[in-house]
């Protein structure tokens, strides 16, 4: 292996990936871009969302309840004080009306409740609604609150008329008292996103640098003058390999660049309405040192790999589709960790590849740091770094491989 | 300058090269004819190191091919196939100061060679702009260029017409004639009956990996009966086809 040729197959090929406005674009320029689009976008629509459900609760009532007794039950008591709440219309067929999205809510009040108020004899309101549509299971919570509120009155009026002690209504009293941080709180969605996140841009962003590199040498007629200069294999190898992994750590990092710029932009997206814009998550030095040579190694891995597959592609496009599958890889360790919470994680998880790069980060933004743990993940990290640069170099040496036809 | 000896190559059950053995001096050209798939490219990957031989021998400017392979390297350029093979988003300079780096050139070196190889191609107003945007005979100057920037003594040529138009093999044809003046040693892989009359001093007629018949044109048509050398190469490969 010689240093000089290793730097110089390095140099090239970043020098020729950044002259490539496919490989800017997609690496640099759309994370930064449109990551703040995004959840500009998704931030809009959930507060509209949001607006919609608790400001705007339509209510009708079917045609047998269209008395002005029922009226002035529904006005000018269960929604007195309430002006989100607005009695709108009479249907015939309340289902429909539902459906059709004519109403949010439809009500039938029993005809005689007033009889039973009066005999302190209870009565029902049936309220109609569509469960599949989020806007009404949404709003349905302000409207039963709205309904409990008044029932509540009436038993406090009845237990107050006959002297008895409303407290008796309560034998016990549940005091809620949070342990968690108001950080923990805040970082939930962080915790959620950033490690899911995190491994599956680090499997791709490595991905159109690896087809380039040895199979779209190959293609173009490159690769053949390439072996035949003095260079040693393992040169070319390490510099091709240094290039992917520089480019999939580049494309985190820019898509890091897009979260900052779209968590200023949307605060509240990430906080999932906890209020408050303030992301900062504080991470110990020597934990933050640990999670990122964890990540960089997560990053040699994958590129090891993405060369070795670009190695054995025939062609550019074998290479590609070869190379898509790497999103797979990662996406489905991802996903199914995405709601494990840092003292759900098992020491297993630290030994084995990508999950241990997961629960690590998981650990870090959790803030519940194991120092152990996070050894035994940058360890195994380091035994994985290791294997996949020998089968990489190993298929790099392979005559069979190497031209195969 | 280059020896072949009992050269054999096999891919699991298959010989793609099978015991070959022929020499080529300084300043010939010494040409591999035979159809696709006989063995020509295989016999180029073999000098050229690409792949390792399972039997024989071949030393070139008299470096032993399989205990100096990067001396070897150091002694060869190689043009393969038609298309330039280049570098699109790096300048023509670059490319060539690529393979000069790879070849162990100081920058001072590299320097210098780029600018003779740019008088000498005729090329150094676009020396400077990227390679992408070049026509078919900019790009052959530059993939010339690139070749032998180190100043090998030994050029492998393999199909280097292969899907050219007229005026590129003119091109290609001119270089390697100009490699030949500069006396370096050719070997030059052909399935172009013409070509190879241009070109070479001597032929090796290669057929499945075997080396069937080597000699000057006079020398095969003399030893083999036959008016062209289209005839003896019929005679010699058209009989050994299975039909």
């Amino acid at each position: 292996m010689n240093f000089r040729h290793m730097l110089t197959v390095f140099k090239k090929e970043v020098k020729d990936l950044v002259r490539d406005r496919k490989t800017i674009i997609s690496n640099l320029v759309i994370p930064i871009i449109l990551m703040p689009l995004l959840f500009t976008i998704m931030s809009g629509s959930m507060e509209k969302m949001e607006q919609d459900i608790t400001e705007n609760i339509t209510v009708g009532l079917t045609t047998g309840s269209d008395t002005q007794e029922i009226r002035n039950l529904l006005e000018k008591e269960i929604f007195a004080g309430k002006p989100q709440i607005k009695l709108n219309g009479v249907f015939d067929d309340p289902v429909e009306a539902v459906r059709n999205n004519e109403v949010r809510f439809v009500l039938d009040v029993e005809k005689n409740f007033a009889a039973n108020l009066e005999a302190e004899q209870p009565y029902s309101i049936t309220v109609i609604y569509d469960q599949s549509d989020t806007k009404s299971s949404g709003s349905f919570g302000i409207l039963a609150a709205a309904i409990n509120e008044y029932s509540q009155k009436i038993v406090l009026e009845r237990l107050a008329k006959k002297g008895i002690d409303t407290s008796i209504l309560e034998p016990v009293k549940i005091v809620q008292s949070n342990a968690a941080s108001e950080k923990a709180n805040k970082n939930l969605m962080l915790m959620m996103i950033l490690p899911m996140l995190i491994s599956i841009l680090v499997a791709v962003g490595g991905i159109p640098a690896a087809t380039d590199l040895v199979a779209g040498e190959k293609e173009r007629g490159t690769f053949e003058p390439l072996l035949t200069t003095q260079s040693s294999r393992m040169s070319i190898l390490l510099g091709k390999y240094l290039t992917v992994t520089l480019f999939s750590i580049v494309s985190v990092i820019s898509q890091f660049i897009g979260l900052a710029i779209g968590a200023a932009v949307s605060p509240g997206f990430f906080t999932m309405g906890r209020g408050g814009g303030d992301l900062s998550v504080y991470v110990p030095p020597l934990a933050l040192v640990l999670i990122i040579l964890i990540t960089i190694s997560l990053g040699m891995v994958f590129a090891a790999l993405q060369l070795a597959v670009s190695t054995f592609a025939k062609s550019f496009k074998e290479a590609q589709t070869y190379l898509s599958f790497f999103i797979f890889v990662a996406m489905v360790p991802a996903y199914a960790t995405m709601m494990m919470q840092p003292d759900d994680i098992s020491l297993s998880m630290f030994f084995i590849p990508l999950l241990n790069s997961i629960a690590s980060l998981k650990m870090v933004l959790g803030n519940v740091i194991n120092y152990s743990y996070l050894g035994i993940a940058l360890g195994t990290s380091a035994i994985y770094v290791v294997a996949s640069l020998l089968f990489a170099a190993s298929l790099f040496n392979k005559e069979q491989v190497l031209f195969r036809s | 300058m280059l020896e072949v000896k009992n050269l054999t190559k096999r891919f699991g059950d298959l010989t793609a090269v099978n015991d070959i053995s022929f020499s080529v001096g300084q300043g010939e050209i010494f040409g591999l004819l035979g159809e696709n798939g006989a063995g020509k490219t295989t016999t180029l990957r073999l000098l050229a190191t690409m792949l390792k031989p399972t039997s024989g021998m071949a030393t070139l400017n008299g470096y032993d091919l399989i205990s100096e392979p990067d001396k070897v390297r150091s002694s060869i350029g190689i043009l393969f196939g038609g298309e330039s093979g280049l570098y699109d988003r790096l300048t023509a300079a670059e490319n060539i100061a690529y393979f000069g780096e790879l070849n162990n050139m100081s920058r001072q070196e590299i320097r210098k060679r780029i600018s003779e190889l740019g008088e000498a191609f005729d090329m150094t107003e676009y020396m400077d702009r990227k390679t992408g945007k070049f026509s078919k005979g900019m790009k052959q100057k530059v993939a010339f260029a690139r070749s032998i920037v180190h100043n090998p003594v030994i050029m492998l040529f393999d199909e280097p017409t292969s899907g050219l138009d007229v005026s590129a093999i003119r091109n290609v044809h001119d270089f390697i004639m100009a490699c030949k003046d500069a006396g370096k040693t050719i070997v030059l892989s052909s399935h172009n009956m013409n070509e190879v009359e241009k070109l070479c001093d001597r032929i090796g007629i290669i057929h499945k990996g075997r080396l069937v018949a080597t000699g000057s044109i006079p020398q095969l048509l003399e030893e083999h009966g036959g008016s062209s050398l289209e005839e003896v190469f019929m005679k010699l490969v058209g009989d050994r086809n299975e039909f």
